[in-house]
């Protein structure tokens, strides 16, 4: 740096080892000068550069990120740039939602031949940021908690218990399933005797995800298990299934037509009767539509550094207890990335750092497939909105891809798949 | 004689002690769906009528969830520790419920026993607490069975008793107190009638006889099965103190900290060779209960719980300390 008080911008650039890094060398031998702001990462193909990398780079105090990988259709490995393409559009609107500065975020597609357009970028990007300043990643500015729409608490009327309970003594009595995973008076219950199925109950307060617990080892070794779900919930069976995680033969699903449980979530639901389950008891009327994307146009509508500072002080109460995660059907990896410390991915302390990075890491694992069964959000002791979250990415599936998780049988998962014809403006 | 203040009075102190460059903490309204004990920005913040009992514990203005131990230098091969920077601040508690402030006494043990943890004893010494006694009690509610009562004074300064028309009887419980409030109060013959407090709920002898002699036993698996992990229990305790020592730094340098850790956490027992001795969640929920009602009391004479009822009130599963051990008193 020289002695006057230019500001130099530190950029991260993360970049493809077959495409984009030869490119940065073919400016080098073609004697093509760019600025010497930008630290080049070098990694096998974009398909592999975890987003966690992006936000790693902002918390070592980069005040800008370049992520460039091969065009569309030169992949080294076929389909590694196509599937980054559609993880980086979900990923966008989540950092955009968060008010992270998205003039500081770039993408790129610069061949080995293109020596030429890795020093314009570059070069670009230093301008532009040199203009921002440097980044202070995570100091948001303070807002008052938002009004957001109030929405209408639908409760049903649950009527339905005692077929419900003798369809589990049933499913018992003819030894068709060992285990009703169902819900009790305090919470949920696994019932493996016929005369216990009058324990089950079916109210207000069966708010829980049952599915969470198929994944669970100590559940499984129950034997063959019948589980009570509501039409939301079911979604995530699907998802599950699509995924691999249950075998949909060996398990019994009982499914409870519901007209809501008196909670926010309940307003518009378009699965109030169940549809894949072995036997539904009950029949629901549908609901009347709601706009459930109205409380995030609410976010949206403040400031990005607004934004930022609405999440950082949600996110400085997080205690890292991991509730939202352990009570999520979706989250069911053996080994959390929170977990892993050989290398450690993502700061374990309650820091704002470390707890943006967790809540980041979570919402994104989600992306695509959560179903919005909000049991995340119930469950915080600290009471994070980590709803808008989920329903960030719910809505940038949606837009983008025109994709809902657990409403196709037959549909493939968004982030397992892609379109060559998947489109993305944001690229250069 | 006895002292009594008013409200307009208390939040009035609570101002000036704000003023005065105290941290002052007490039960408010932090997120739209939860009530919890956290710093106060203004002294209109903090909720005294309402019967809601916050989420979490006190517990965090002694032992923080997260706490910076030292600092370190790498230099070559020479490492250099550094103090914490954080100054101590003088600290007010003010509406502690009951159960939290009989919780630090129980905590001092803890961090007393053979090394004496400085800055646990230095927040400790900082903080002045001023209790508000229960007006009311919910169905997690159990302070009656281990020992406490709605106006318990155990772990507070002071215990503020409302007379229900807007005033507290000011009952003084160490000079620390009576300092606070000095200048404050006014003197008066009225005498505040303390709630009488939840029924007995558990026999805690009868828990600990069951815990010692059924390590081994269903009981934890038909019982404690749909617990999800969560930990929650233990970060809205009172009286839960497990943590982790963590590194957070680069090659150059960084600081070691403790972070708050739950017996709860299949990690938490992991060991290097991928065995696990708690391989279970109903092991892992057994270790809670065991620890509260048989292993502190071994070692120190008393229950591990205050009876406040978070864990119950809070799990996701229905389950906590009042639910399992409900069911072990009936088994």
């Amino acid at each position: 740096m020289s002695g006057t008080d230019v500001f130099e911008p530190k950029i991260v650039a993360y970049v493809c080892n077959w495409c984009t890094y030869l490119g940065a060398d073919l400016a080098g031998t073609s004697r093509l000068e760019y600025p010497s702001n930008v630290r080049i990462l070098r990694l096998p193909c974009t398909g592999r550069i975890d987003f966690n990398l992006l936000i790693k780079a902002f918390e070592m105090k980069a005040d800008a990120v370049l992520i460039s990988g091969c065009h569309p259709g030169d992949c080294h490995y076929n389909a590694g740039n196509y599937h980054a393409r559609r993880r980086w559009e979900l990923f966008r609107d989540l950092l955009d939602l968060l008010g992270f500065d998205m003039r500081r975020i770039h993408f790129a597609w610069i061949s080995a031949a293109e020596g030429r357009k890795f020093q314009q970028t570059i070069s670009e990007i230093t301008e532009k940021t040199r203009e921002l300043g440097p980044y202070k990643v995570y100091e948001g500015k303070k807002v008052p908690y938002p009004s957001f729409p109030e929405s209408a608490l639908p409760l049903g009327d649950f009527s339905t218990q005692s077929e419900l309970r003798a369809a589990a003594r049933r499913l018992l009595t003819e030894g068709r399933v060992q285990v009703v995973i169902g819900y009790g008076e305090r919470g949920p219950i696994f019932v493996t005797k016929p005369e216990d199925a009058d324990k089950l109950v079916w109210n207000q307060s069966c708010l829980t995800n049952l599915a969470a617990y198929l994944k669970r080892k100590e559940v499984r070794a129950l034997g063959k298990a019948a589980i009570v779900v509501k039409g939301c919930d079911e979604r995530a069976l699907l998802v599950l299934e699509q995924e691999s995680q249950i075998e949909r033969e060996n398990l019994h699903v009982i499914g409870m037509a519901c007209e809501g449980l008196g909670v926010a979530k309940c307003a518009g639901c378009a699965v109030r009767q169940p549809r894949f389950a072995d036997e539904v008891i009950g029949q629901a009327k549908p609901a009347e539509a709601v706009d459930h994307y109205a409380a995030l146009d609410v976010l949206m509508a403040l400031q990005p550094e607004e934004r930022m500072g609405f999440w950082a002080e949600q996110f400085d109460r997080c205690v890292r207890c991991y509730a939202c995660r352990q009570v999520c059907p979706m989250c069911y990896c053996e080994q959390c990335i929170v977990d892993k410390n050989r290398p450690q991915a993502i700061e374990t302390s309650p820091t704002r750092q470390g707890n943006f990075a967790w809540q980041i890491a979570r919402a994104f694992h989600q992306a695509g497939r959560c179903v919005g069964c909000g049991e995340c959000t119930r469950v915080c002791p600290a009471g994070i909105d980590l709803w808008a979250l989920n329903l960030a990415l719910e809505r940038s599936a949606e837009n983008h891809f025109g994709y809902k998780a657990g409403i196709e049988s037959t549909a493939e998962p968004l982030i397992g798949s892609y379109s060559v014809k998947d489109q993305a403006e944001f690229i250069r | 004689m006895r002292e009594i203040i008013n409200q307009d009075e208390l939040r009035k102190g609570v101002g000036e002690w704000l003023a005065a460059g105290k941290r002052v903490a007490g039960p408010k309204q932090a997120a739209w769906n939860r009530v919890l004990y956290a710093d106060l920005e203004t002294a209109g913040e903090l909720l005294l009528d309402v019967n809601q009992h916050p989420v979490n514990s006190i517990k965090e203005f002694f032992f923080p969830k997260h706490q910076k131990l030292y600092g370190y230098e790498i230099r070559g091969n020479d490492v250099q520790l550094t103090e914490p920077a954080e100054p101590v601040l003088d600290q007010v508690i003010i509406g502690s419920r009951p159960c939290d402030a009989a919780a630090l006494p129980i905590l001092d043990h803890i961090f007393n026993w053979d090394y004496r943890d400085s800055q646990y004893n230095a927040l400790r010494a900082a903080t002045t607490i001023v209790t508000l006694a229960c007006t009311s009690h919910d169905d997690d509610c159990f302070c009656t069975s281990v020992g406490l009562a709605p106006d318990a004074e155990r772990g507070s300064d002071a215990v503020l008793v409302p007379f229900g028309d807007g005033g507290y009887e000011v009952r003084y419980v160490t000079d620390k107190g009576k300092a606070l409030f000095a200048g404050r109060t006014k003197s008066s013959d009225q005498k505040a009638t303390a709630h009488k407090g939840p029924r007995i709920k558990i026999d805690t002898a009868k828990v600990n006889a069951f815990v010692r002699d059924h390590f081994d036993d269903p009981f934890w698996k038909d019982h404690t099965l749909a617990c999800f992990g969560c930990g929650m229990c233990a970060s809205n305790c009172p009286t839960c103190h497990c943590f982790d020592i963590v590194d957070e730094g680069n090659v150059k340098g960084g600081y070691r900290a403790r972070n708050w850790d739950s017996c709860q956490y299949a990690n938490f027992t992991s060991h290097a060779s991928g065995h696990n001795p708690r391989a279970s969640q109903p092991d892992r929920q057994r270790q809670r209960v065991y620890h509260k009602f048989y292993i502190y009391p071994e070692k120190f004479g008393e229950v591990l719980c205050t009876g406040c009822g978070n864990c119950s009130r809070n799990c996701p599963a229905g389950l906590g300390i009042l639910n399992v051990t409900t069911e072990i008193s009936h088994a």
